[in-house]
């Protein structure tokens, strides 16, 4: 399945881009999806972030599916 | 259900929309008491350089569910007449006003504990990015103190 990712603040910048479509095994969960992704950004490995489906963060057991919106989340400062 | 408020401003929240927004409460004379927190951009010095203005950014459409749900949350455990929340997106220099919250009440003692709430709130569930910049255009990434 084709899953749209999007990159926020430093992880943007790790990964030099702002979004994109990832392929990955149908039935896949948020924690295979980290894995192939910091595989495919090995400077993800050093970062802190979390992930958001649907505009949630969620944790790494969440079954993903295509018509998901997620996002990595490098930690939060506002205000 | 109150309607729901768009929160980012491009670039610092002037100190005069601040005097406005104070002033468009004169109408509202239920209100015995008003709360603001001002965030403001501090110059830190990091590994001997100093932050000249942050540049934020955001997952614009999650925060503006966040801000929404936290506004709710708000209204729903504080008796608040009203409440307001603006946050600067791009570049803010040190010295200028990058969050404003402003809350009223009948009574001061809801106003003070609901601002706190809210600030704290924000700060820890709506995805906004600082990035610090420094004189020489170098930066580094902004992280909230819990």
């Amino acid at each position: 399945m084709e899953l749209k990712v999007l990159y926020f603040g430093m992880i943007a910048e790790a990964t030099n881009r702002k979004e994109e479509t990832i392929s990955l095994e149908l039935g896949s969960n948020v924690n295979q999806l980290q894995n192939l992704l910091k595989d495919k950004y090995k400077n993800l490995q050093h970062l802190s972030f979390k992930v958001s489906v649907d505009k949630e963060i969620s944790s790494s057991e969440v079954l993903l599916n295509p018509n998901n919106e997620i996002a990595l989340l490098p930690p939060f400062s506002g205000g | 259900m109150k309607k729901r408020k768009t929160v980012f401003v491009e670039g610092p929240i002037s100190p005069s929309f601040i005097a406005n927004s104070i002033e468009k409460h004169q109408t509202k004379t239920t209100i015995g008491a008003h709360d603001i927190f001002l965030g403001q951009v501090r110059a830190d010095e990091i590994n001997g350089k100093i932050v000249q203005a942050i540049d934020y950014s955001a997952y614009a459409e999650m925060a503006e569910e966040k801000f929404h749900e936290i506004r709710e949350n708000t209204f729903s455990k504080y008796d608040l007449t009203c409440m307001h929340i603006y946050h600067s997106l791009g570049k803010v220099k040190a010295g200028e006003i990058c969050l404003f919250v402003f809350v009223s009440a009948p009574h001061r003692k809801v106003a003070f504990e609901a601002l706190e709430f809210l600030v704290e709130e924000i700060k820890k569930n709506v995805p906004v990015f600082g990035k610090e910049i420094f004189e020489d255009e170098t930066h580094v990434w902004k992280v909230n103190k819990v």
